[in-house]
């Protein structure tokens, strides 16, 4: 997968390549508890003096003292737990209070439409919010066939990420449970609102 | 339906410097582990043994 990566980024900008390392780094966060490889990754973060920078640098920098143990822990506290972990980053259940709501059947839709098929070994519905984020950086970059133009990215993001993704990670920042994942709720907030902005652009 | 040019290149630029904060390099290495939708390792047992599963097998103490 990853060659193919690399042979399409040709065309790519670098600012929607930048876009979809942002998602690939926040859809690895949320879709399982973190490795020790990507926590040692993390560490080697660095961020400037913008909002977006400082958030990465403090992400960075409490990644420096977590160890796999503890991510594994906060990470089952958070979104796994018994019955349920303190927050549930579902699409569905933040737009309509349900889980397996409508929003989940208009995104089962759209991933038909858009030739996106989950793993056959994954039984968490596909509206969780490390998903989304790895479907946008697949479009974005194509790794489900060409890469989407701006519309259907667009489209994607204002239908099933726009109207609660900003929301959740606001709660994953201030979760009772969170530690590392608090500056992954800051991450994911400013990025959902620099992406907004953006998106707002091309009207 | 046509984006103009300036449309566009007025985005690029927001993205930019909205975005120059976020190092390129680390988030690179990240992208790599990605795996279209996490799959999950079967156990002996014949199913999955999801997040769900690995709580309910730890509070058993197996």
């Amino acid at each position: 997968m990853g060659d193919t990566d690399t042979m399409e980024r040709g065309e790519i900008a670098p600012e929607d390549i930048m876009r979809a390392q942002v998602y690939d780094l926040l859809g690895a966060l949320l879709r399982d508890s973190p490795s020790k490889d990507l926590l040692t990754k993390l560490t080697a973060l660095e961020g400037d003096a913008t909002p977006m920078g400082e958030a990465i640098l403090a992400l960075s920098k409490i990644a420096k003292s977590t160890g796999v143990e503890k991510a594994s822990r906060e990470f089952h506290d958070l979104f796994v737990g018994l019955g349920r972990g303190e927050l549930l980053p579902y699409a569905s259940y933040y737009m309509t209070g349900f889980l397996n709501e409508k929003p989940l059947a208009k995104l089962r839709n759209d991933m038909a439409r858009l030739q996106i098929a989950r793993a056959p070994s994954v039984y968490e519905p596909e509206d969780n919010i490390g998903s989304l984020c790895e479907m946008m950086a697949g479009l974005i970059l194509g790794r489900f066939g060409p890469p989407a133009d701006l519309t259907t990215q667009k489209d994607f993001f204002a239908t099933h990420i726009s109207p609660w993704a900003g929301h959740f990670f606001s709660d994953l920042e201030g979760a009772e449970y969170s530690l590392l994942y608090t500056p992954v709720g800051t991450v994911g907030a400013r990025f959902i609102e620099i992406e907004k902005e953006a998106f707002r652009m091309t009207e | 339906m046509a984006r103009s040019k300036d449309d566009v290149s007025g985005r690029r630029d927001f993205l930019k410097l909205a975005t120059v904060g976020a190092p390129a390099l680390a988030a690179a290495a990240v992208a790599g582990s990605s795996k279209a939708m996490a799959a999950e390792v079967k156990t002996e047992l014949g199913y999955s043994e999801t997040q769900h599963v690995k709580a309910y097998l730890d509070s058993c103490r197996f």
